[in-house]
């Protein structure tokens, strides 16, 4: 995809880096199934390091700014279902990715065990089902419509103040 | 919360309420088992069959119309709104299109396998009714629609198609009874194929550049690509209609090269989203999809078999049936498979009032169960039409048939957790 708002091509860059980790979290599951993997091993480390560092934050700010900034705009113009419905999800995703973010320091710092892997698993899978399907339904119904729903200087002014805000 | 309140409001809001798709999607795989249980009865007339009433006639029908058309009228009145970023006009008569096309689609059957044509007008009244509705509503909605030109182009394309289409039938029909049509034969070929290639073509083609790239998260295809298929396919249909009503022979070889054109264009495009897309795991849907792309590449060889006059038994049933149940039943299913999951997940929460997981409303069995059969029975019939053996193609149907129920369990199963998420 490509956009011609500032604001929509932004957020389209994150969920492709939020589904870079995710689609790798979800090799590592695939990988190691019921055997717990070694959290030294350099590919299990690196993905453990991307969902403990990235994760959390990249989806807390992001979310924050889909609500503050875009969804109170959708429903100012009487677009109330898919607002009403990502905001959902929003708070559904966020204790998750959390959740993951926190289990996989943790295993970073101390290794699995066969009962801290199953928990990470289980929490991982929702995570990642959820994000996935969560982005899908942003790229098709949200980020287009910014194209209507912000005008040139709009857009300039808040995907600037996200994007300084962030970095 | 409960989020369906929100959904019924306001008339800017581009996600209806989940009954109107729904609705389409449960007729449409109930047809579906009404399609192989008719074929199933009929299987003796089937690989002889060149057109005229009977059971071969209303089991195409209730495919063409029962499954595919139902199926995409369901798909469009939600997925246009959010492709196109323009709510619907109204709910309202999207709610009547379906109960003009319900009992529409059964009487023309009924006449059909009854070869009555009276019934059959009654039938096709209803029908052209709740087309005409979905006609208005989805013109309405392109005409407001400023995104996606290559899409809403499609979009514009396939309604042109049945417009002609609609008017084909209704003469068609006529002519059973009066018998004024010199040509029945091929204009009852060209119905078939602006239904098959514009109507249905236009829609698989169009929805293809949007739903492909969103369930694959990939890159959006390129343009030009897109122009060039629409393009290609449109001088195809007119190409050929004029070669079957003028019986000019070099016309028909253009179009052949036409069609494999935008075939090329379209499976290009097709590749691309899928080499840039982002999510590795794409799910059983997609064995399906992959499936329907190379049905479509089998059907145009099996067409340009047919008009080299090869020595292949029973050519227009064998083309006729893998263009229909080949091609385009198995793209929809690997679809519909995808998009009631998904849909149903954006008005149904869990008990804790979570929106529901995709996993807790997708039943893989059933559609496991379908896969097997949907593939048994396209590869039964089409040995049964070949060899023209009406065992076979009963065998064919019991597959069908059995598949056919798997998915509509798969589709009940969706709609009552729709239902009880709410």
């Amino acid at each position: 995809m490509s956009f011609s708002r500032r604001t929509a091509q932004l957020l389209h860059e994150e969920h492709q880096a939020t589904i870079a980790v995710i689609e790798s979290l979800d090799q590592l599951l695939e990988k190691s199934r019921k055997k717990a993997p070694n959290a030294a091993d350099p590919s299990v480390a690196k993905t453990l390091n991307a969902t403990g560092n990235a994760i959390e934050e990249e989806v807390s700010n992001h979310f924050e700014f889909e609500e503050n900034e875009l969804f109170t705009r959708l429903e100012d113009m009487g677009d109330v279902g898919i607002g009403t419905h990502l905001r959902e999800e929003h708070r559904t995703l966020l204790p998750l990715g959390k959740s993951v973010a926190e289990k996989a320091r943790d295993a970073m710092a101390n290794g699995f065990t066969d009962e801290t892997w199953t928990e990470f698993r289980t929490v991982s899978a929702e995570l990642i089902e959820r994000m996935f399907a969560h982005i899908q339904k942003e790229e098709m119904a949200l980020l287009p419509a910014l194209e209507d729903l912000l005008d040139a200087e709009t857009d300039m002014e808040i995907s600037t103040a996200y994007a300084e805000s962030h970095g | 919360m409960n989020m369906a309140n929100s959904f019924l409001g306001g008339a800017q809001d581009r996600l209806l309420p989940a009954s109107i798709p729904f609705r389409f999607f449960l007729a449409a795989a109930l047809f579906h088992v009404l399609a192989w249980a008719i074929l199933f009865v009929g299987a003796e007339e089937v690989a002889s069959f060149r057109g005229g009433p009977g059971k071969t006639l209303a089991a195409i029908h209730l495919v063409t119309l029962g499954v595919l058309t139902m199926a995409a009228m369901g798909a469009s009145y939600q997925l246009l709104p959010v492709v196109t970023r323009r709510p619907l006009a109204r709910d309202g008569p999207a709610r009547l299109s379906f109960w003009l096309m319900v009992p529409g689609i059964v009487i023309l059957t009924l006449g059909m396998g009854l070869a009555t044509p009276s019934t059959m007008l009654v039938g096709a009244a209803l029908v052209c009714g709740g087309l005409l509705l979905f006609l208005v509503l989805t013109a309405d909605n392109l005409r407001r629609a400023s995104s996606l030109p290559v899409v809403s182009t499609h979009g514009w394309l396939a309604l042109v198609s049945l417009v002609i289409l609609a008017t084909l039938g209704i003469l068609l029909i006529v002519d059973f009874e009066s018998g004024f049509l010199d040509s029945h034969s091929d204009l009852a070929l060209i119905h078939m194929i602006i239904g098959s290639f514009g109507f249905m073509g236009f829609l698989v083609l169009g929805l293809s550049l949007v739903l492909v790239p969103m369930f694959a998260l990939s890159q959006s295809p390129s343009r030009t690509p897109g122009w060039l298929q629409a393009a290609l396919t449109s001088l195809m249909l007119a190409c050929i209609s004029g070669a079957i009503f003028f019986e000019i022979l070099s016309l028909f070889w253009i179009s052949a090269t036409l069609a494999i054109i935008a075939a090329c264009c379209y499976l290009w495009l097709m590749r691309s989203a899928l080499a840039s897309r982002m999510r590795k795991r794409l799910g059983l849907s997609f064995v399906l999809i992959r499936a329907s792309w190379a049905m479509m590449v089998l059907a145009l060889a099996l067409g340009v078999a047919w008009l080299a006059d090869a020595p292949l038994p029973n050519a227009p049933t064998l083309t006729g049936f893998v263009i229909l149940v080949g091609w385009l039943l198995t793209f929809l299913f690997g679809i519909l498979q995808r998009i009631m999951p998904f849909l149903a997940s954006m008005h149904a929460a869990d008990k804790s009032g979570r929106p529901q997981l995709l996993s807790e409303l997708t039943p893989e069995n059933p559609l496991k169960v379908h896969l097997i059969c949907h593939f048994t029975a396209i590869l039964m019939c089409v040995t049964g039409i070949v060899i023209n053996e009406s065992l076979v193609l009963q065998g064919g149907a019991v597959f069908g048939l059995i598949g056919a129920v798997a998915f509509l369990t798969f589709a009940t199963r969706v709609t009552l957790k729709l239902r009880h998420g709410k």
